[in-house]
């Protein structure tokens, strides 16, 4: 095969395909990207990665941005353009390209988005940015969206949900995340593990909050650190790696991973106690194959199952399980971080949805436990309402569930389970709550 | 090491399926290391034994920035693939022609490598387009095959034309 040479502005042209599907379609960045840069080499790729995931980061501070500097807001049709325009202006603020070659670069891309009539716009907007960058970025400041780069609504909730802290939260959903491993303990130690990234030359340290986890400094490629081939780790953030040492299942043990693609809690479990008998269960045959990859990948066993958690008289066999990891469907808004489209996707009106949806996952998944057996709940979002909320509706109404209080050192406490928000050690937003059947 | 000719579109030989390797001897190696420097040299990031005349199910890559990466697939197939994606191709065997082509977005396969070890691995971006463009080499298959009978008409008239003078 030949090589094609991908030129900047090419790469410029697929990021702003890709980000308006974003915004116009709303589809997530974590299912364009393997497709878009196909065909594109690691420099490409990496452009189109920062161009894609820079510019969702802080769409909202760019919009308000252009929203100075246009005389009328772009109509819906044009969100290609507009999404053209916070590239430009994310390249201009953020990545140092020379203002020339903005310029030139944007104006050129209004032809081939075949709207050659936005030149004009292109290079007038951006011009005026250069111009007058100091007055304008100075009137932000006094613009909370735009200085957070968070939606109103969600400001709104966080700072509801979190009065003293949400100001950090903000700014760590802007934070570039870490790469965190988790180290195979079927096949090495943590140590070991720190040794072959050193001989590599790869800067790394373990992380306080769990036994497996090593935090990578600086930029890595995964595929290229010692093991990845021969399964000796995952990647997987701290926070994650939580759930399986909270399930704590034991020898022996019947345990069920709720909603489990793309596998990392389900491999986690079966590193930390390989005789159980796991089943795996995800409503996406897509994402279970995933699944079944990284069992293939880690040598591990389970038994995966397609089909929706909620419906038991489907797939459920009368036998009762002894753990049950609920790491239910949530916002995500708790990683923000790593997905910084998610404050594009969610609206304020998914919240109550997603909440009576992970109380019905609970309900129904409760009746599958063991007498004395332990149910973990676990969400990636940092509301109340996903959270603790759900957990006390489910309590009020369960008369056989009680929760097991969390005596940990990580976290916030709350009226019930625990929050690690954003950052914290510096980890993802991430809730837990323990619940016992009596 | 020696520089093999690459076949040029429309050669029948591209059409031929290649055979499975019994055994990585030395004389694999040998072809292994002549495709890599005939790879290099072209520059191409992959090359299958059927584009040289060879007819062996034997390919080697370097998708690579720095072109120090190459990789060696022997009796490579393809175990699982998800995902879709659409990019522009280019092949050895018809120089001057790009063209879209649908692929697989990722992509799981094993192989043996040099030393006759075998291998898995998982592949997505341009490595995964470049090794589904390199088994179909060895299935007597090309890049065009995937066009509209007009478009790989065309491309064929303008390959005939401008084969003659070499």
């Amino acid at each position: 095969m030949r090589s094609v040479a991908k030129s900047d502005d090419s790469i410029r042209l697929t990021a702003v395909r890709t980000l308006t599907s974003v915004v116009a379609d709303g589809k997530s960045l974590g299912e364009l990207l393997p497709a878009a840069r196909q065909n594109l080499d690691t420099r490409g790729a990496a452009l189109l990665q920062e161009l894609t995931y820079g510019a969702a980061r802080w769409s909202y501070r760019l919009d308000a941005l252009l929203l100075k500097l246009v005389n009328k807001p772009l109509r819906n049709r044009d969100a290609d353009v507009r999404v053209a325009l916070w590239l430009g202006l994310y390249e201009a603020e953020y990545m140092r390209t020379p203002d020339y070659a903005v310029t030139d670069s944007y104006v050129r891309l209004a032809k081939k988005l075949g709207k050659p009539w936005a030149r004009g716009l292109i290079n007038a907007t951006i011009r005026k940015f250069f111009r007058e960058r100091e007055t304008l970025l100075a009137s932000l400041a006094e613009d909370e969206v735009a200085e957070t780069a968070h939606p109103a609504w969600l400001l709104k909730m966080l700072s509801a949900d979190w009065p003293e802290q949400h100001p950090s939260i903000a700014e760590a959903g802007n934070a570039r995340a870490p790469l965190v491993l988790r180290v195979n303990r079927r096949q090495l130690n943590r140590t070991q593990m720190l040794d072959a990234l050193s001989t590599a030359g790869i800067a790394a340290r373990p992380h306080e909050l769990a036994d497996d986890a090593i935090l990578i400094d600086g930029n890595a490629q995964v595929e290229r650190l010692p093991g990845y081939e021969n399964g000796h780790f995952s990647v997987q953030d701290v926070a994650a790696q939580l759930a399986a040492v909270l399930l704590d299942a034991q020898t022996g043990h019947r345990v069920l991973d709720a909603c489990a693609a793309p596998g990392g809690k389900t491999c986690h479990i079966l590193e930390l106690q390989p005789s159980v008998d796991l089943i795996s269960l995800d409503s996406s045959a897509s994402r279970l194959l995933r699944v079944e990859e990284n069992l293939a990948r880690l040598d591990l066993t389970a038994k995966t199952v397609c089909a929706d958690a909620s419906d038991t008289a489907n797939w459920w066999d009368g036998q009762p399980f002894d753990r049950i990891l609920l790491d239910a469907p949530c916002s995500a808004l708790g990683v923000l971080r790593r997905r910084p489209d998610i404050r594009r996707l969610r609206r304020e009106s998914d919240i109550p949805v997603l909440a009576s949806l992970q109380l019905d996952l609970l309900q129904a998944l409760w009746p599958l436990l063991a007498p004395g057996g332990r149910l973990v709940y676990a969400t990636c979002s940092v509301l109340r309402r996903e959270n603790e909320q759900v957990v006390g509706r489910f309590l009020d109404a369960t008369s056989d569930a009680r929760e097991v209080p969390l005596e940990v050192d990580w976290g916030y406490e709350c009226l019930h389970g625990r929050q690690i928000l954003p950052g914290q050690h510096e980890a993802d937003g991430f809730y837990y709550a323990i619940l016992q059947k009596v | 090491m020696a520089l093999l000719d690459i076949l040029i579109y429309p050669d029948n030989r591209l059409r031929d399926i290649a055979k499975p390797v019994d055994g990585v001897d030395d004389s694999v190696r040998v072809l292994l290391d002549d495709m890599l420097e005939t790879m290099y040299e072209a520059p191409g990031i992959g090359l299958a034994a059927t584009q040289v005349g060879v007819n062996r199910r034997v390919v080697v890559i370097d998708v690579s920035e720095d072109k120090n990466t190459p990789l060696v697939l022997i009796n490579p197939e393809i175990l699982s693939s998800a995902g879709e994606g659409v990019g522009e191709e280019g092949c050895l065997s018809i120089p001057g022609i790009y063209e879209d082509v649908k692929r697989a977005a990722e992509i799981r396969f094993r192989a043996l490598d040099r030393n006759g070890e075998s291998y898995e691995m998982d592949a997505d971006g341009l490595l995964a387009v470049c090794v589904q463009h390199e088994v179909d080499h060895l299935d007597g298959k090309l890049f065009v095959d995937y066009l509209s009978a007009l478009k790989r008409n065309r491309i064929r008239k303008k390959m005939q034309k401008s084969e003659k003078p070499r």
